[in-house]
């Protein structure tokens, strides 16, 4: 039971953890690069974590409602609806942080700042409403107490961690590729988002079956610790289809000449060194 | 012949055959989850056809149903019921496992 849950709620947990250490990372990246441009201040974190797990809460008490809705495929619709609404969010974050009326308009930075607030707690939203449906289940029984709230406590541990130390592994990434890096990172996470939404609408028959177009499940298994960080954080999948690739691919385009990403090649490091 | 007209008839073969794809009727299975177990454990469904997987939880615990080969994952509430498309499948052995209890909730879709 104790190790179940570990690996339940490390797989939930570890997405949320590793895109906010990306963002706070970019952010840092993007102020050495534009001194005074934008800056969230330091509430958007728990305000995210606050609003998605009680976002969560109100999920997992309808979930038995939902899921029964559109002839019961309502959760891959809900569930991909929030997906989508994320890479929404995220293309919005990554038009309006170049504006340059931003330095001068406190009330754009704060909208800027809700958006990214909002993007990240609608992913902490679907992840954690699982978590807590499983743990509503399993706590049924008095006796899973101490293992549950042990094991969770030790994912949460694990998963803070591994954020921690990606988020020091950008930050110490040398000048524009710092940037760069995030950004590519966070396309990746677009990427990742669409498939996953894809998939959702294709199991619910929305989207139609296309070919698998490739299967790598014996050289890397999801299942594998390699796959599943991979698979949080770049949306490693062995066995894809033709469709999910291809969504994947557009949404990675989407942000790859989103104007944050062009600017950062824009750039060259003597400016940017000149600027921090 | 003209860009435009290539476009236009190549969306008017997608739109078909998404139609076809989608609104092809499919053949429905049945799965109960009774005491964290599958029955049946086994299920054999035809190979090349697209399933219409119901999923029945008899039990009060929500459950996960969840496969890696067939790219499916879902969250059963307890006593509840759901639907999930797969397929269509390759010839083979498809494993599944509740991902909330993985020890005793095992099972496999055998597409024959």
């Amino acid at each position: 039971m104790f190790l179940d849950t570990v690996i339940l709620v490390l797989q939930e947990i570890l997405e949320a953890a590793l895109i906010i250490s990306v963002f706070l990372a970019l952010i840092r990246h993007f102020h050495d690069l534009k001194p005074g441009s934008f800056t969230p201040g330091h509430l958007w974190i728990p305000a995210a974590v606050l609003i998605g797990v009680s976002g969560a809460w109100i999920y997992a008490f309808y979930m038995p409602d939902i899921t029964q809705w559109f002839d019961y495929v309502g959760l891959e619709i809900v569930n991909s609806a929030l997906q989508i609404m994320i890479i929404i969010l995220l293309l919005c974050f990554c038009y309006m942080v170049t504006l340059e009326r931003l330095e001068k308009s406190p009330r754009l930075n704060l909208l800027v700042a809700i958006c990214l607030t909002l993007l990240v707690s609608l992913g902490i939203i679907r992840e954690v409403s699982e978590i807590i449906i499983y743990a509503q289940g399993i706590l049924s029984n008095p006796e899973n107490y101490s293992p549950v709230l042990l094991g969770s406590l030790i994912a949460i541990g694990i998963g803070a961690s591994s954020g921690i130390i990606l988020y020091y592994v950008l930050i110490n990434l040398h000048g524009l590729w710092g940037l760069r890096i995030c950004l590519i990172l966070l396309a990746l996470f677009a990427g990742n988002m669409a498939s996953q939404a894809s998939l959702l609408l294709i199991q619910a028959d929305w989207l139609p079956y296309t070919v698998e177009l490739w299967d790598s499940s014996a050289l890397l298994p999801e299942y594998s610790v390699t796959g599943q960080l991979l698979y949080a954080l770049i949306g490693y999948e062995a066995n894809p289809s033709l469709l999910q690739v291809c969504v994947y691919i557009g949404a990675v385009l989407l942000i790859l000449t989103s104007p944050l990403f062009l600017l950062s090649w824009r750039y060259n490091n003597m400016q940017a060194v000149s600027n921090s | 012949m003209n860009p435009s007209r290539v476009l236009f008839i190549s969306l008017i073969g997608f739109c078909s055959v998404y139609c076809i794809t989608a609104f092809a009727a499919s053949q429905e299975f049945e799965l109960r989850i009774r005491e964290h177990l599958f029955y049946p454990s086994n299920l054999e469904v035809p190979a090349n056809q697209k399933i219409r997987l119901v999923i029945i939880n008899e039990d009060a615990t929500p459950e996960e149903f969840e496969s890696y080969e067939l790219n499916r994952e879902k969250v059963i509430p307890g006593n509840s019921r759901t639907v999930i498309f797969i397929g269509p499948l390759s010839p083979g052995e498809y494993v599944f496992f509740g991902e909330f209890y993985p020890r005793t909730a095992q099972g496999k879709i055998i597409a024959r």
